[in-house]
Parts: C-alpha cells; sequence; structure tokens
C-alpha cells in the first residue's frame, strides 16, 4: 500500500513537472532581450546587493509596483530615465514577425501577456500607451 | 636590452588587445548605468511659460504650431468622433473688437496657470500642476469626469472619444481620459522646447523660464505690453500674448 501510494505520488510529480513544461511558463523574452541578455543587458534587472537571478525573482513579483512607482514619478516629479520606464520594457521586449514588423508586445505569446494569461490578470496600460517600439527608437 | 623574439610578441600584442577590449566594455557597461540614471525631481525655482506675439504671427503661422503639435503629440486624426468632440490641444480663435471691428487671430492652448481652476474641481487628483508650472492631466487617475473641461475658462481641455492606436511612444492616449498641452513636457524635461515654438521660429513665440532674470522670456516680458488672457480671474498665466 506504502509502495502504491510512493508510486503514485512520484506519477504525479512527475507529470506535473511535464506539464510545466508543456505550458510554456518561460515567457518569450522578445527579440532585443534575447541578443542583449548574455552580455550588454544582462544585469538590467539587477539589484543591488542582492544576486542577478534574486533580482529576476523581485521583477516577476514586483514589476507591477516599479512601474507603478515610476508612473507617479515621471508625471508628478518630472523624474525621466531610469530602469522602470513602460516605454523601455517595450522597446525591449518586443519581437518581430517573418515580415520584420514589430509584434504588439501585449498580443499572444508575447513578453507582456504568457505570464498575465496564466494568472488572469488583465490591465489597461496599452490603451494609452505603445505597444511596439517607436521607428526612431 | 634584450631583443623581442617572434613569441614574446604574440604574446605581448594579445595582452594589449585584451586589455583593449576590457576597456572597450568597460566604456560601453558606463554608458548602459549612465542612460538608466534617473533625471532630478523638477523644482519651483524654474516657472515655465510662453510667450506669443500676436503681431508677428500670421494665421498660416498659426496653422504651422498647430501642424507641429499633431505631428508631435499624435492627435488629430480622430475618425469616429464628430467635430465638436475632436480634440483640441491647440487651436486657432478670432478675437473682434466690437467698436473698431479690428480681428486678431491667435493661438489659445492650455494657459498653465498658477492657480489652475482645472486642479482645483478634479474629484481624484489627476488635474494636477508640476512644481515648474507645468499643468497636466495625469491620464492614469483620470476617470473621464470631464469637469475640468467645464471649470477651464479658456475651453483649453478635450475629451478621447474613441478607441486609438499606433499613439507616439513618448504621448500615450487613450479613450475615456481628458487631454490637453502638456507644454511638451517630454521635450523640456530633455531640455528641448515645445514643437510649437520650434515650428514658429525667430521671436513669435518665446518659451523659457519666467523666473530667470537672464532669460529671453523674462527680459522680453520685462520690456514690452502683455497680457494675460482673463487676467480679471487672476489665474496668473504662463502663456502671455503680447500685441492684442
Ligand atoms: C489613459 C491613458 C493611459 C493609461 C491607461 C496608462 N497610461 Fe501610463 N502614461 C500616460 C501618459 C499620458 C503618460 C505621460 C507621458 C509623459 O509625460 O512622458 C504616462 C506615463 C507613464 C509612465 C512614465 C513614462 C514611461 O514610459 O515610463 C509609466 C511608467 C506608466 N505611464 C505606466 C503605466 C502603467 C503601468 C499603466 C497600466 C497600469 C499605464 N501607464 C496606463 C497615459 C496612460
Ligand atoms: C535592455 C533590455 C530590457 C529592458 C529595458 C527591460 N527588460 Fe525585462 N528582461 C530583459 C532580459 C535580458 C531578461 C532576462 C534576464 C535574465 O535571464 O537574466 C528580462 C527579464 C524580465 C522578466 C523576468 C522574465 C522571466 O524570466 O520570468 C520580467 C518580468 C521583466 N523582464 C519585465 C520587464 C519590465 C516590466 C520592464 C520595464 C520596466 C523590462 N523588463 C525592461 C531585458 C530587458
Ligand atoms: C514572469 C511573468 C510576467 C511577465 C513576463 C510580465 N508580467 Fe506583469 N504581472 C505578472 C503577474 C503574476 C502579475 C499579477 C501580480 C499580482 O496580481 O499581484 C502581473 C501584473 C502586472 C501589472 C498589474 C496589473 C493590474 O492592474 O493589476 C502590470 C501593470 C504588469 N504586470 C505589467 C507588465 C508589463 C508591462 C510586462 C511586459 C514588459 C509584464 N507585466 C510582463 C507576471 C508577469
Amino acid at each position: 500500500m506504502k509502495h502504491l501510494l510512493t508510486i503514485f505520488l512520484i506519477a504525479i510529480s512527475v507529470s506535473m513537472s511535464v506539464q510545466i513544461h508543456a505550458d510554456n511558463r518561460i515567457p518569450n523574452l522578445g527579440d532585443k532581450a534575447n541578443k542583449c541578455k548574455d552580455d550588454e543587458c544582462k544585469e538590467v534587472h539587477k539589484l543591488p546587493n542582492i544576486s542577478r537571478t534574486q533580482s529576476l525573482v523581485i521583477q516577476r513579483k514586483m514589476h507591477p509596483e516599479f512601474l507603478l512607482h515610476k508612473r507617479d514619478r515621471t508625471l508628478r516629479q518630472g523624474v525621466r530615465g531610469g530602469r522602470a520606464s513602460l516605454a523601455k520594457c517595450v522597446n525591449c521586449h518586443t519581437s518581430v514577425d517573418k515580415n520584420g514588423e514589430y509584434i504588439p508586445v501585449n498580443a499572444p505569446q508575447q513578453f507582456c501577456s504568457t505570464c498575465h494569461k496564466q494568472v488572469g490578470t488583465s490591465m489597461d496600460c496599452f490603451s494609452c500607451h505603445r505597444t511596439t517600439p517607436a521607428e526612431d527608437m | 636590452m634584450n631583443k623581442l623574439n617572434r613569441r614574446d610578441f604574440i604574446k605581448n600584442t594579445t595582452i594589449a588587445t585584451a586589455s583593449v577590449t576590457t576597456i572597450a566594455s568597460g566604456i560601453s557597461l558606463t554608458t548602459f548605468a549612465a542612460k538608466s540614471k534617473e533625471s532630478a525631481p523638477v523644482t519651483n525655482e524654474k516657472r515655465w511659460g510662453m510667450l506669443i506675439n500676436v503681431n508677428k504671427l500670421t494665421e498660416s503661422s498659426i496653422d504651422d504650431m498647430i501642424d507641429a503639435c499633431q505631428e508631435e503629440n499624435g492627435w488629430g486624426s480622430e475618425v469616429h468622433s464628430r467635430a465638436e468632440q475632436k480634440p483640441d490641444w491647440i487651436k486657432k480663435v478670432k478675437v473682434k473688437d466690437k467698436a473698431t471691428g479690428k480681428i486678431d487671430v491667435l493661438p489659445m492652448l492650455c494657459q498653465h496657470c498658477e492657480q489652475p481652476p482645472c486642479v482645483d474641481v478634479c474629484p481624484t487628483n489627476a488635474s494636477m500642476k508640476r512644481e515648474d508650472g507645468i499643468v497636466l492631466v495625469d491620464r492614469h487617475l483620470c476617470i473621464g469626469c470631464r469637469y475640468c473641461m467645464m471649470a477651464c475658462p479658456y475651453g483649453s481641455r478635450s475629451f478621447v472619444h474613441e478607441n486609438l492606436d499606433n499613439q507616439k511612444t513618448h504621448m500615450p492616449r487613450g479613450k475615456g481620459t481628458v487631454e490637453s498641452c502638456t507644454l511638451c513636457v517630454h521635450r523640456v524635461d530633455k531640455g528641448e522646447i515645445p514643437a510649437c515654438v520650434e515650428a514658429v521660429g525667430g521671436d513669435g513665440v518665446i518659451f523659457g523660464d519666467l523666473y530667470d532674470a537672464n532669460s529671453k522670456i523674462n527680459q522680453t516680458l520685462k520690456k514690452i505690453q502683455s497680457t494675460q488672457i482673463r487676467s480679471d480671474l487672476n489665474l496668473n498665466t504662463g502663456v502671455r500674448y503680447s500685441g492684442i
């Protein structure tokens, strides 16, 4: 009986981990981010005093707060530049289709939509904010 | 003095090349870091303003200002809105002196008041004035009630009535919120001048810091006669007119 239970549990965990991989949980980073992730921009989300991996965990969890903080600082205080700009996320995390056109960053399978679909969050930011990099960026 | 043989030469050049690449990557790292540096918050040591010399503007130069604003901020191509619903960040206004029949044409835009009525009436704090005098709508907080449109004596605000796409990166806009001239805040924060001022060129419209005694706008205002529109309201506008 005990053996059966163990086998059962192992079976469940194996099928779950298979599921996680099949689920495509690793978001499609986008062309520019993929290109620069090993050198030029590998530290883009790195926070002081903690490792790059830990910083990424925080970025996954806290990016809404960072964005809202940045939003208020920009509008209320005129603080420009810095890492949390929404225009910059879009610039780095978009991809180009096979005709060379930018795919909106919130389109299905794109960076700002995969996780959100999974957790069932929806946001209105892109009803105003541009979803592709500007021509001159 | 020992002679450099071939092997040593290669060894030395490799070291030299290696150090060049480290320098180069060091440079690209610093430029990257510099780019992600935030600018300092704006302060009330400055007050941005504009002086519009109506005598130096023709109707077509006012049209140029409007075109430049539309181009810069991406408004004016709304297709589903009726004429009276269309956005008007800057428009051409004709004023006629009833006694003499003299007609002046002037560009009308947000006057960036020191005491803005639109800020007073806003229930969500979306309508706001920055420390440096620029009056804005924080569209993140705007619920589209349009009280500010009714409060503004200049009719300078408009409401977005339809879904939009392909906005400018620096000027997000969307349905259900109020908008108006931002004095091209995204340019001003970079040290540039507003698009409409640039479009006129010369002295037709002067942009600058009203408080700075060395600025052209401050000096010109000290020299010449100028007015604030509806000065009876004591709003102390940042946009001033001369020649009317
Ligand atoms: C109704 C339109 C509208 C919506 C919806 C909107 N924004 Fe904005 N956003 C703006 C405007 C206008 C600015 C000011 C741009 C400027 O002055 O450069 C702005 C600026 C910002 C900035 C600072 C500029 C930048 O690119 O970093 C951030 C961050 C930001 N918004 C985040 C958000 C987020 C996050 C959401 C969704 C939760 C959102 N916005 C939804 C209109 C909107
Ligand atoms: C200069 C390019 C660049 C910019 C700008 C940028 N990112 Fe990233 N982002 C990356 C790269 C590269 C990674 C992957 C990092 C790694 O694997 O170490 C990443 C990873 C992430 C992740 C974690 C994804 C995962 O692995 O689960 C999130 C979330 C994220 N970014 C959100 C944002 C947001 C939000 C913004 C805007 C505030 C932004 N990024 C701006 C390049 C960028
Ligand atoms: C690694 C997965 C992941 C990626 C990639 C990601 N997000 Fe998120 N995002 C989340 C999760 C999870 C939440 C929900 C957080 C919560 O509810 O507390 C969320 C919530 C948000 C919210 C708040 C929504 C709201 O109104 O409640 C904003 C804004 C946001 N994300 C912006 C972005 C932008 C912009 C991008 C693309 C640059 C992005 N996110 C990419 C995981 C991700």
